[in-house]
């Protein structure tokens, strides 16, 4: 795709602090219009030091590349991207309704605009009721919605979440998922940083995972977990291995039964073997497509592939401690 | 243009909130008031409906407009606006800017399409605003007070408004400075508290070595002038005292220039408080009509601090520290200690547009 269609795409983003800190080394992403992109890893990755250096918060080393097709640090392109920071922080003195006005008006919305676009917000993150209050007074979740109104007020093309439901109860949690799919519908680009892997999952069209300030991982769930989507087939009794089959795995299981894996989720390949199970006097109890999940697609991007240990947190100060996966489609 | 607004608008809001900007009003409007309720008549000094008799002391003497100019300048200004207020301006400002760089704060501000410069200084007029609003309250309320019970409608007293507000942006910027550092709100209140403290040690300093020099070239002339006389009368046992006087008063005199070259510069490049609030009594002097209480009459010899044991004209002395003062025109006064802000300001400014947060 090329680099004037995405919202997002980045070459090289480099960002070593002073006294050596590696925070980025050298991290690739896009994001297409019209796509959630979920940013995962451990903490100390560099998922929030790569929004921060989009959104001019921070100065980058080195970086290649275009938000929105102008180059990162382009100010008056910040009008058109919405960002919610993790651990924001409103003037307290603001209330809710001012806070997400103030936003509007920082992003140059004119005044007429701006009102109606926060009345509409307000109702969105259901703060209506609360809007006249200081917003010293809210807990954390709600300031999250008003942070996450706030975000949105000027009708971004691009979106930057950093946490976005931190502090948020599983109602507002839902809420903001729909928002955000919402988004998507209108072709708008978000970009979501966020620890809860089982939301990302459930609205994330592609996802990144970082390690130690590079994206060891890129791609769709499904493109990831390609590797590890497979049938699992429970068969009543004991079945030997099929010298003729490389693709399959026979283990034994509880209760005198045995799980029957075939390293694919073909199901034409599927079909002679289950013949060949009945043809054998085996009962098949069930049959079930599986693949990794996101937990265990992130626990892998964590682990050394070389030694089996977890990764060190946070970013590296000289070279990582192994080298980074690669993605398994280099979409990126 | 929105953007100015709305900081604007959003720093009303913020001193709305703070508690200070309203006690410090109110205590505004309590001196003001304190102004308007004391006054001076033929007999002597009233409050109220009481009258007090002091001799000396009346509205033959002193007309009531400058009575009120003198109150003004010296209480006013002097005392309340450029030390109590001051201090309570700092405490009230000195969190505007470390609250805009803290975490979550700055990430806000900083992600829209501003740039960090404007951004920056905008903050920091607003802290300016914060003063300009209440020098501007206590200043206007005190041109009535001097109108209505002094008699006299002066629109020069209104130039204490750009006067204080400049004065008091001396200190700040040193307060924006250190709370791009620090961003601490204690860090950024106390150094500029030491930073002004250190003003006003190298002003005294000035202020006492220009004493020491004036008092010192005054001694200096008065040596000059016995050994002239003892020279034309040429007797002997006239000259050696007076050859050694000289000598001695020489020596002294170059002490003390030296001495006051040092603190002059210092003080060239540090900005000028005093003077800057100075220039209010100087303008009045000047275009007001406004004299200075006491010592006119006053044209005894003393013994004075820097003068060598000589006996100084108290009188003259004075004169001529005045003279000195005075023609320190207003870029001396004002045009340097800009400077001296538009330096420390560049700097914040640049540490402000360079950092990650």
């Amino acid at each position: 795709m090329a680099s004037a269609e995405s919202s997002i795409d980045l070459k090289n983003a480099t960002k070593t602090y002073r006294g050596g800190v590696k925070a980025l080394r050298g991290v690739d992403i896009r994001v297409h219009p019209g796509e959630i992109y979920g940013l995962l890893g451990p903490n100390g990755a560099g998922k929030s030091t790569l929004v921060k250096m989009m959104m001019t918060v921070i100065r980058p080393s080195k970086v290649e590349g275009t938000v929105l097709g102008q180059p990162v640090g382009h100010k008056p392109t910040l009008s058109r991207v919405g960002y919610l920071p993790e651990h924001h922080r409103f003037p307290a003195w603001l209330t809710g309704r001012q806070a997400v006005e103030f936003s509007g008006a920082m992003s140059k919305m004119p005044r007429r605009a701006r009102k109606q676009s926060t009345e509409k917000l307000l109702d969105v993150v259901r703060m209506r009721d609360w809007a006249h209050k200081r917003l010293g007074t809210y807990s954390k979740g709600m300031q999250q919605r008003i942070g996450l109104a706030a975000s949105l007020v000027h009708d971004p093309d691009l979106v930057l979440l950093d946490e976005p439901t931190d502090g948020v109860d599983p109602v507002g949690r839902r809420e903001i998922r729909d928002v955000l799919v919402s988004m998507r519908e209108a072709g708008k680009s978000v970009l979501v940083n966020s620890h809860i892997l089982s939301e990302l999952e459930l609205v994330c069209d592609r996802v990144g995972i970082m390690v130690q300030g590079v994206v060891s991982m890129q791609g769709t769930i499904q493109e990831l977990t390609k590797a590890s989507q497979r049938y699992e087939i429970k068969v009543r009794g004991d079945v030997a291995a099929w010298e003729d089959n490389d693709s399959m795995k026979f283990e034994s299981i509880e209760d005198g039964r045995t799980l029957v894996t075939l390293m694919s989720t073909d199901p034409e390949l599927l079909q002679p073997i289950i013949d060949r199970l009945r043809a054998d006097g085996h009962m098949i109890e069930r049959i079930e497509a599986k693949r990794e999940s996101l937990e265990d697609l992130f626990m892998r991007a964590v682990h050394d592939p070389e030694t089996g240990e977890v990764l060190d947190p946070g970013a590296a100060r000289k070279k990582p401690a192994a080298p980074p996966i690669q993605p398994p489609r280099g979409d990126a | 243009m929105i953007q100015l607004i709305a900081l604007f608008h959003a720093a009303y809001r913020e001193l709305n909130a703070r508690k200070l900007f309203w006690i410090s009003l109110i205590i505004s409007g309590l001196l003001v008031g304190a102004f308007a309720i004391v006054g001076l008549n033929e007999k002597g000094l009233t409050i109220l409906w009481w009258e007090f008799q002091i001799p000396g002391f009346n509205s033959t003497i002193l007309p009531p407009s400058v009575f009120y100019k003198q109150m003004f300048t010296a209480l006013g200004v002097g005392f309340w606006l450029s030390w109590l207020a001051t201090i309570l301006a700092l405490v009230s400002t000195s969190s505007i800017i470390p609250d805009m760089v803290s975490g979550g704060s700055i990430d806000i501000m900083l992600s829209k399409p501003i740039s960090r410069t404007r951004l920056f200084l905008i903050r920091y007029v607003t802290a300016l605003l914060f003063v300009t609003i209440q020098v501007s309250v206590f200043t206007v309320a005190s041109f009535m007070v001097i109108g209505f019970r002094g008699g006299v409608w002066e629109p020069w007293v209104l130039i204490a408004i750009p006067l204080v507000v400049v004065f008091f942006s001396y200190l700040y910027c040193v307060c924006a400075l250190v709370g791009v550092l620090t961003r601490s709100t204690i860090a950024s209140l106390l150094i500029t508290v030491l930073f002004w403290l250190l003003i006003f040690g190298v002003g005294s300093a000035e202020g006492i070595t220009l004493l020491g020099k004036t008092s010192s070239q005054m001694a200096l002339e008065y040596a000059q002038e016995d050994f002239e006389v003892a020279f034309e009368q040429g007797d002997p046992t006239m000259m050696s005292p007076a050859e050694t006087q000289l000598a001695e008063a020489q020596s002294n005199n170059e002490t003390w220039v030296t001495a006051h070259t040092w603190f002059y510069w210092a003080k060239v490049t540090l900005p000028k408080t005093d003077e800057t609030i100075g220039l209010l009594e100087r303008f009045l002097r000047q275009y007001a009509g406004m004299e200075s209480f006491g010592g006119p009459d006053d044209n005894e010899t003393r013994r004075v601090f820097g003068g060598g044991g000589t006996r100084i004209n108290v009188r003259e002395l004075g004169d001529r520290m005045q003279e000195v003062i005075d023609a320190r025109s207003i870029w001396w006064v004002i045009g340097t200690s800009l400077l001296f802000e538009v330096f420390v300001l560049s700097i914040a400014c640049w540490l402000f547009s360079r950092r990650d947060f």
